[in-house]
């Protein structure tokens, strides 16, 4: 069995004319289409409008009760009073911490973690040393370990290292590697091509010297996909954050959590909750504009043929 | 929450490889030195934060610890009473029909799509759009339906209000609650799925269908006979990473439902997090993790014998 | 190119730095002279804000830094905060969970000699002693139940304000509770839920608001009806060891109300999430409901309802009851500044910062002089608030259940409550939750 090192982005099959039995495929992918979009213009449509209206215009395709106020009150700009008055919490939002913590967050453990694997991985697929593919098997299981079941020591390991509510206790179990980037270069070393290497091994020069300066160049398209995938990861990570960070290291996924129900009977905040939804979104979104076809298409790299 | 991502196929060092350039065999030594500089980093975060913690998690599941005192040795007392815990068993049946419903859903819909994809379309701007909702998290997709389907105001139940049928509790009543959550996560995770299907479709030779074709074969065929088996590392893996996943469901039901109505999304890892959390027996929480580890070790390596994931009908 | 790789590699070597830097800063929440208080009622917002403020002006070497947190999150937030060291200088605290916090050594118990504690509404301050004698938290304020009902609603079903303030209830036919309740009911054709022909699957307004099931302690669900057969949720109270939800009349008085389910008159528990049963008033779908004073502003400030508000039911021991909840602020035990902590809860259990929460007409100080104050307010805004008062003169309330173990018995009567009132379980099984609920204290 080989394996390729990228999957071919098609897109280049010829045009074909539409034929009738390609109607029903097409609806088909246009309502799977609809079905993952729609509900972005609905969540726009509620935050653009106000809470009190909500209850009257419950199907109308356009904000029932036009307001700015959901977006206002995501950035913390409205006053206590008005967002109470206007169905949301008095509670002030840090919004631009919330934002930075998730960006501090999801960069260091990215550029952090992927780095170490990388370096992991090279010594998997490229370096010959007894116990290799034992050890790399052990790596695997750690897939198969429920969250929870580290999270819970873990955490206690963080608060006796009173490092609960600082950026350094939150990052910590990701710095080092994840399973999942480990496998995923190791993947590509392996299909790389290797008489570039033995020619410089031949040359004399030392692992040291041709992972910096040969794979590692010659990696640079998978590496970038795995750090946006893996900052896709960790800027949506919840239960970590849940437990171990407190106002000062907030992220924006646990932060939201204000938009819920404020008082024992009350219904929460919905026009304020889609609002934030989409601001928090909204990095993620603009990253895969800017990098999409390449996640797009690589995604499927962990693959075979 | 879900998969993080699919790792890539297990163990695919070639097993036949050419034989080795001619280069002078003085370099046979081991490189373990090298390779113990390399993978310090990730084996330090290996132990640490994962080995470490399972042992430890371990120790405590024969514990009690409230977290706020000092653990306190109590043999296999918390493994006795989990046997006995209604909860615990609910927990179980919960969680399994949740990685039933959401796992036959997801990858239905997820190879239905690989395969519209790939016959019909295969523009990058599509397969982008179908990742949409995988871009958020899965806190935010379970806000964003908690919104959709709600009882009142959703927008769902007023589509369903027009078309004569009664409105539906989606997260209020008992029999929908895991439905809807597996629903959700669902919607979250097809396109991601299917563009990892697509993949493998992509990886299939044409020639393949090429000489089923002049063999006379239908679609159906086409599909049964050829493009499913060779599928097969593909799909072993997703399921293998998806189930495992979906084990695993928390945030969406954190965030929606809290385990309720009465029971019915108490699954496994919230009602850990409530026991431990909530209620402070940190022990006992530790010993159903432990057990839902098991659990998926064993589920896992099932899967991967039946499914054979490691060898490919390419070969 | 070896400069992506330097540069990651540099990258990563600063961000490990960065990362560090980072941890060095931050320590658990407080920087000189801060305390954190926290809070869950939106409502009260902005009075303790203005306490703050007073606050802040006698004492310029301390801020207090109020931070509200919904009350579903409330608890959780605050126990993981417990357990990780961080949590709260000053924080409200709840007659249901403060015994768990004491019995974990979280509270700091108060000096209360300085303080005159004759000047709070009578057994307040005593709700807050713990087994020990210690004080564990300075009133607040106090809360009671009523009815309030939807006044265009009731005249429309014939039904006057005297009538709504006598209503007499028991738990075999309902008394003229139930029968009010019936006659607010309307279904989709308009038809009423005493009248021939009402369709019960088709409600269009509801006789009774849902709220929840009310778990173990039903305090504005159906606590006001067990209170008037003499049932008791526990052996003694405070610090009671032994639950009675076996009782004869605590069952009965559930499956008469789950039963209001069944008849059409009360909403399906399924359909309670997410939504709100204030919100449902206000919107007309309900024309009744139980609640508690706090929620008087919200109710008040309904733009097409005019609200009534009268005691609750006179049942079978020929009075009426309300349960009686108060709020106390208390001090974590972990906390760094003891005397800036002492200082802001003896504040917040002063007439100065409670004359403001009175004036804010919110809910009810635990000082007796400032209820007065509160009373003019609530008056000002054309609301009276003797239904919630009688109680307290009349010495008809009973206090909320104070055991060990909160958390868990919530965990068990939780579901079993909701089972019942989702028509899954008989009002029977709350007696196997009984035994597991006293099973914990064993």
């Amino acid at each position: 069995m080989t394996i390729t090192s990228l999957i071919v982005t098609s897109g280049r099959g010829a045009r074909r004319r539409m034929r009738g039995r390609d109607v029903l495929p097409w609806l088909l992918l246009i309502a799977a289409i609809a079905v993952s979009v729609l509900p972005f213009f609905w969540v726009l449509r509620t935050a653009l409008s106000t809470n009190g209206e909500l209850a009257a215009n419950s199907a109308s395709l356009l904000p029932a009760g036009f307001s700015l106020g959901a977006f206002l009150r995501v950035f913390g700009l409205q006053s206590p009073e008005e967002a109470v008055a206007q169905g949301g919490s008095g509670a002030s939002i840090d919004f631009w911490s919330y934002l930075r913590n998730s960006a501090v967050f999801a960069s260091v453990t990215t550029v952090c973690s992927v780095f170490f694997s990388s370096m992991a991985a090279y010594a998997f697929s490229r370096l010959r040393w007894k116990g290799r593919d034992k050890v790399f098997a052990l790596f695997l299981g750690t897939v198969l370990v429920p969250p929870i079941f580290t999270a819970l020591p873990n955490f206690l390991l963080i608060r006796n290292l009173h490092l609960i509510d600082t950026m350094l206790g939150l990052v910590l179990p990701y710095l080092f590697m994840t399973p999942f980037a480990i496998f995923f270069m190791r993947q590509f070393f392996l299909s790389m091509s290797r008489e570039v290497e033995e020619a410089a091994m031949i040359d004399g020069a030392r692992h040291g010297r041709i992972f910096f300066q040969i794979v590692l160049p010659n990696a640079v398209g998978p590496l970038v996909t795995l750090m946006l995938l893996t900052f896709m990861t960790q800027w949506n990570e919840y239960f970590w954050p849940l437990l171990v960070s407190g106002d000062n290291t907030r992220v924006l996924t646990v932060g939201l959590g204000v938009f819920k129900s404020q008082s024992p009977q009350g219904a929460p905040d919905w026009s304020g909750l889609m609002a934030a939804t989409l601001v928090s979104a909204l990095p993620v979104i603009v990253l895969f504009i800017a990098f999409g076809k390449r996640i797009v298409n690589n995604i499927g790299f962990s693959g075979t043929k | 929450m879900t998969t993080t991502a699919t790792p890539p196929i297990a163990a695919v060092e070639p097993r036949h490889r050419a034989a080795p350039p001619a280069s002078p065999r003085r370099r046979r030594r081991s490189d373990l030195g090298v390779a113990l500089i390399y993978i310090a980093p990730a084996v330090i975060g290996l132990v640490a934060f994962y080995i470490v913690p399972t042992i430890r998690g371990l120790y405590l599941s024969f514990t009690e610890y409230s977290v706020l005192g000092d653990p306190e040795w109590v043999g296999t007392s918390n493994y006795e009473a989990l046997a006995r815990d209604p909860l615990f068993w609910n927990a179980m049946v919960v969680t399994v029909e949740y990685v039933v419903i959401n796992i036959l859903l997801q990858t239905t819909i997820a190879v239905g799509l690989a395969l519209l994809m790939h016959h019909v379309a295969r523009s990058t701007l599509l397969r982008g759009l179908l990742l949409l909702p995988y871009l958020m998290a899965n806190v935010i997709a379970a806000m964003l339906w908690f919104w959709m389907l709600d009882y009142n105001l959703g927008i769902v139940n007023q589509f369903i209000e027009w078309a004569g049928l009664p409105r539906v509790a989606f997260f209020g009543s008992a029999e929908w609650a895991i439905p809807t959550q597996a629903l959700i996560n669902t919607w979250r995770h097809m396109g991601y799925t299917s563009l990892l299907i697509f993949a493998g479709l992509q990886a299939i030779p044409p020639t393949v269908y090429e000489a089923s074709k002049l063999d006379g074969a239908g679609p159906v065929q086409t599909f049964t006979r050829i493009t499913l088996p060779l599928l097969r590392p593909v799909l072993a893996l997703v399921l293998v990473v998806t189930v495992t996943g979906s084990f695993q469901v928390f945030d969406t039901v954190a965030v929606t439902t809290g385990g309720g109505p009465v029971n019915a999304t108490r699954v496994l890892q919230f009602y850990i997090f409530q026991r431990a959390f909530s209620q402070q027996e940190f022990g006992y929480g530790s010993a159903i993790a432990v057990v839902l580890f098991v659990i998926l070790a064993v589920v896992a390596f099932i899967q991967m014998k039946f499914l054979r994931g490691n060898e490919s009908d390419l070969d | 190119m070896n400069r992506p790789i330097r540069f990651l590699a540099t990258a990563s070597v600063g961000a490990v730095s960065v990362a560090a830097l980072a941890g060095c800063g931050g320590t658990s929440g407080s920087a000189e002279g801060t305390i954190d208080y926290w809070l869950w009622d939106a409502n009260q917002l902005p009075a303790y804000k203005q306490c703050a403020e007073d606050f802040h002006k006698e004492n310029p070497d301390i801020t207090v830094k109020i931070t509200q947190t919904a009350w579903d999150d409330y608890w959780s937030k605050l126990t993981n905060s417990m357990a990780a060291g961080t949590a709260p200088d000053v924080f409200t605290d709840h007659l249901a969970k403060f015994a768990d916090f004491v019995n974990s050594d979280q509270l700091m118990p108060i000096d209360t000699s300085d303080i005159d504690m004759t000047q709070y509404a009578e057994g307040l301050a005593d709700l807050w002693v713990g087994q020990d004698g210690e004080q564990y938290g300075l009133p607040k304020d106090w809360d009671t139940v009523a009815l309030f009902y939807n006044k265009k609603f009731a005249a429309d079903a014939g039904l006057t304000d005297e009538q709504m303030s006598a209503l007499t209830w028991n738990p075999e036919d309902g008394g003229t509770f139930e029968e009010a309740i019936a006659r607010l009911t309307v279904d989709k054709n308009g038809v009423h839920g005493d009248e021939p022909g009402f369709d019960k699957d088709n409600v269009a307004v509801h006789g009774l608001g849902l709220n929840a099931s009310g778990a173990g302690n039903g305090q504005t669900e159906w606590s006001y009806l067990t209170g008037t057969t003499d049932w008791t949720h526990t052996d003694e109270n405070p610090w009671g060891t032994h639950y009675n939800y076996d009782d004869e009349r605590f069952q009965d008085t559930i499956a008469w109300w789950a039963g209001l389910v069944q008849k059409g008159y009360m909403p399906e528990l399924e359909t309670t999430v997410g939504a709100s049963m204030p919100d449902n008033f206000g919107a007309g779908k309900t024309a009744m409901t139980s609640d508690g004073s706090w929620s008087v502003g919200q109710y008040v400030g309904y733009k097409d309802v005019e609200v009534g508000i009268v005691p609750t039911p006179v049942g079978p021991n020929g009075k009426n009851a309300s349960m009686f909840n108060g709020l106390a602020d208390g001090i974590w035990a972990g906390t760094d500044d003891k005397e800036s902590a002492v200082k802001w809860v003896e504040y917040l259990a002063s007439a100065a910062c409670q004359d403001v929460v009175g004036e804010h007409a919110v809910v009810f100080p635990a000082i007796t002089s400032s209820t007065e104050k509160a009373k003019a307010a609530f008056a000002d805004k054309g609301i009276d608030i003797t239904p919630f008062t009688q109680h307290v003169d009349a010495g008809t309330t009973f206090l909320f259940p104070i055991t060990d173990n909160a958390a868990k018995i919530q965990g068990i009567m939780e579901p079993a409550m909701d089972a019942v009132v989702s028509g899954q379980a008989d009002a029977s099984t709350l007696s196997d939750a009984n035994d597991q609920v006293n099973a914990l204290f064993e």
